[in-house]
């Protein structure tokens, strides 16, 4: 009687269970959601990944748990793979930068970065291009003139293989000033702070990096940084690095970061995150993250994101078919 | 004197800082969590560290420092424990100890090798912390000396140590390094950035995962072995003989590998800047070279042991010289605590010694206080984990498997790694029947990618000269070094030779 009486309560229980949250599928979100950085820890994508999940989580703006996978290989190349199988599950997020349109273009990745739900631009960061403090370039002119005169013999390296950000960063410049960019000598290190050691050992002319990587020794003045690549100087440290537009070289290099939803998302989906990136991003919390990892926010909405990667697959595709990177 | 009064006055802030109640705690969380991320296989410091970033937002940056340099010197403690039990290496830093720590298991001295990794351990982390303390910014300056062309010729050098790996026949170690080169160049290559070997498998991109091979090779084989010798055998426990203590002997046989072990592997780590695992190798060879007991090495020699083990804490110890003078990550866990300085709002580099003298100092006057925590921690727990070898052996087998199958996973969340580290450990199996030594595998994958791209490096710098490996003297020097490993086995061989060509009495 009494093992009966157990059983239907139990029965009802598990049936409260099952309508509670086949109920809930009605208003997203109701599963726990989980943000791919397609690399080890410690890299900019994975902080990109912690960082939204703190201030998520810190700011309450979503009500589910959170995880950040990490996914590493092939330059986020099994991230890639891995959102894409994913296709039709709202409750995955990933983070990517530009290696995603150049990993798309040279065909590292089998699939196209069109294949993602584009849902925001977050920020951005820039490349300096550094020599050491006792360097014979003074400025980014002096440089210039040197690499035109014999393209080989200025040797420069950056913390990525060639064809990739550190790389095509300098190349761009260098198409722009009229040099044949194939004839660049660049030296590729598996990351950038080995890039930097090999500099400040005096074994290469100078080295093509993202600031955040170099910023304690521009302070310290064992380097100098002759450029920037943003349209506007930056405060703080970098404030005296001339930008390239001042000196007469009208580019940037933009190294933007943004979040994608898996392919497929469903629009109520999408609709739940334009709302709650637009909250997040104007949290103190926020703010906080951004200063003190020297991120700039560079913040564009789901449409303005799906432009702006339009428009980075066109410059990526012309500079990469001139050098021989696109496939 | 002024320099000294500030030195003094340093060390004094430093222990304020670090003696706080509060500190002492975190430092003692640390190195307990460390120690056990090192014991569990693929768990590795950097895991470790990621996992707590999060935990150390609310810290004080001096506080933060504490808790995550405890983390990772207390790892490479550990790591040693399951190499010498049940030869899984837990970290790729103490594969090179399962070669004479689990031989001595089985002879029924893991107490004694337990003892001696602890304490060679602690010898070479103080030695580190020494080092960092008084030379820290002049070691820096030291190790920007190493450009693309040392580093090669370093890796060249290191390259020799097959020869002591080798076991009854130098063509079968060859065979072994040449597989693990091979190996070592799959993947996206650096310098050009063309796949090779990949087969269009995203999850290849980066090469193969060093700790993949190395569970595969050194605990699934032995899983195996041990499997194929059930059958009809009795199974045999590895029971401990005699005391777990160190011997008066083994005293006398420590010291004079621990200071070895400290001084290459500071050497690599710290002033070359090629990591843990490299300078574990490098020892082992050097012991090989230089030890009265060469002979022993393979079957259980003490020195195989404490030689490494001491090498990979002056390693690690080094490496932070690296990330606190140069802002500069010297390996993957340097590069975490890196990005976790950073959100805390530090910005390690050159100007840090002077704008954060409390931070340093805390820092370094923790690693001393940590180490000897370490130290009190681990020799008691001696005793504990030589009880895990009561355990039946097919039962200790499981728990091999299950571990291995946990600590692969875990470092992709990949599981085509699970198939390839069982594939291994077939192929494992099928070298330890054909008598083929499996540490020149891991010899291999560990230089074979450094190697390369380090040789490509130089050739754009030098325009495609090869005299680049030659005209620079620290180069030239490794060399040389190289070729002196290489050849002095045959010396004796040589001088008969010159002698009777010269018309002289031959040597006996």
């Amino acid at each position: 009687m009494n093992k009966k009486y157990f059983t239907v309560v139990a029965l009802i229980l598990l049936l409260c269970i099952g309508f509670s949250t086949s109920g809930q599928t009605a208003a997203y979100p109701s599963r726990p959601l989980e943000i791919v950085a397609p690399a080890n820890p410690g890299g900019g994508w994975d902080a990109m990944a912690r960082t939204i999940n703190r201030v998520l989580e810190i700011e309450k703006l979503y009500p589910q748990p959170m995880s950040v996978l990490n996914k590493p290989g092939g330059g986020g190349a099994v991230g890639m793979a891995y959102i894409n199988m994913k296709k039709g599950d709202d409750n995955e997020l990933v983070v990517f930068s530009p290696p995603l349109i150049i990993n798309t273009i040279n065909k590292t990745f089998s699939q196209s970065y069109t294949t993602l739900t584009p849902l925001a631009k977050l920020i951005t960061d820039y490349q300096v291009f550094i020599v050491k403090a006792d360097s014979p370039y003074k400025t980014f002119n002096d440089l210039m003139a040197a690499v035109k005169k014999n393209p080989g013999a200025v040797k420069f390296a950056g913390g990525s293989s060639p064809g990739s950000m550190d790389h095509l960063a300098f190349c761009k410049v260098a198409k722009l000033a009229g040099i044949n960019a194939k004839d660049l000598s660049y030296v590729a290190f598996s990351g950038g702070g080995e890039a930097l050691t090999t500099l400040l050992g005096g074994n290469v002319s100078f080295v093509s990096s993202g600031t955040g990587e170099v910023l304690s020794h521009i302070q310290a003045g064992t380097v100098r940084a002759l450029a920037i690549t943003s349209s506007v100087r930056s405060g703080g440290p970098l404030k005296d690095v001339p930008t390239l537009k001042e000196m007469g070289i009208n580019t940037t290099y933009e190294v933007w970061r943004g979040v994608f939803g898996a392919p497929g998302m469903s629009k109520e989906a999408q609709a739940f995150w334009a709302t709650t990136i637009k909250k997040m991003v104007g949290t103190k919390t926020w703010k906080e993250s951004l200063e003190k990892l020297q991120w700039v926010d560079a913040y564009d909405d789901a449409t303005g994101f799906a432009k702006f990667l339009k428009d980075e697959e066109k410059s990526y595709s012309e500079l990469m078919t001139d050098l021989g990177f696109a496939k | 004197m002024d320099f000294l009064s500030n030195f003094w006055g340093n060390v004094v802030l430093g222990f304020s800082v670090a003696g706080t109640p509060f500190n002492l705690l975190l430092c003692f969380i640390g190195v307990f969590l460390g120690t056990l991320i090192g014991v569990l296989p693929g768990i590795g410091p950097m895991t470790g560290v990621a996992l707590l970033i999060p935990i150390t937002f609310g810290l004080k940056p001096n506080a933060a420092i504490i808790l995550m340099a405890g983390i990772y010197y207390g790892a490479m403690y550990g790591g040693s424990t399951t190499s010498i039990l049940v030869n899984t290496p837990g970290e790729s830093s103490s594969v090179v100890t399962c070669l004479d720590g689990y031989q001595m298991a089985k002879k029924g001295r893991a107490g004694q090798a337990l003892a001696a990794a602890a304490i060679g351990s602690f010898f070479a982390g103080t030695f580190a912390t020494l080092m960092l303390m008084l030379f820290g910014p002049w070691v820096a300056g030291i190790a920007l000396n190493f450009g693309p062309p040392e580093f090669f010729s370093l890796m060249v050098a290191g390259l020799t140590v097959v020869t002591s790996l080798a076991g009854r026949s130098l063509v079968k170690a060859l065979f072994a390094t040449l597989f693990g080169l091979a190996i070592a160049t799959m993947g996206i290559d650096n310098q050009s950035g063309v796949p090779r070997f990949v087969f269009n498998n995203p999850e290849l991109m980066d090469g193969l995962e060093f700790l993949v091979v190395a569970i595969g090779l050194f605990a699934l084989c032995e899983v195996f072995v041990n499997m194929a010798d059930m059958k009809g055998a009795v199974m045999e426990r590895l029971t401990i003989k005699g005391s777990l203590w160190m011997s008066k002997e083994d005293w006398k046989r420590f010291f004079p590998s621990c200071i070895r072990g400290t001084l290459s592997g500071f050497f690599v780590g710290g002033i070359a800047g090629a990591g843990a695992a490299v300078a574990s190798f490098v020892s082992y060879g050097l012991e090989k070279k230089a030890s009265k007991y060469r002979d022993e090495l393979g079957h259980g020699a003490i020195e195989g042991v404490t030689g490494p083990e001491s090498a990979n804490n002056a390693a690690a110890g080094g490496s932070l010289i690296h990330l606190l003078c140069l802002g500069i990550p010297g390996s993957g866990t340097t590069a975490i605590m890196l990005g976790a300085l950073l959100m805390i709002g530090l910005q390690p580099g050159p100007l840090l010694f002077t704008q954060q003298p409390e931070f340093v100092w805390g820092l370094i006057a923790s690693m001393y206080i940590g180490n000897v925590m370490l130290l009190v921690l681990n020799l008691p727990l001696v005793g504990m984990w030589v009880k895990l070898l009561d355990i039946p052996l097919y039962l200790l087998m499981l728990f091999i498997i299950m571990f291995s199958f946990l600590g692969v996973y875990t470092v992709n969340n990949s599981v085509q790694d699970l198939f390839l580290m069982v594939g291994f450990g077939v192929i494992g199996y099928l070298m330890k029947r054909l008598d083929i030594p499996a540490a020149p595998v891991i010899l291999g994958i560990v230089l074979g990618k450094l190697m390369e791209e380090k040789m490509r490096q130089s050739l754009v710098i030098s325009d495609g000269s090869l005299m680049i490996f030659i005209n620079r003297p620290i180069s030239l020097f490794l060399l040389l070094l190289a070729i002196v490993a290489i050849s002095n086995p045959y010396w004796p061989q040589i001088g008969r030779g010159v002698r009777r060509m010269f018309g002289g009495a031959p040597a006996v």
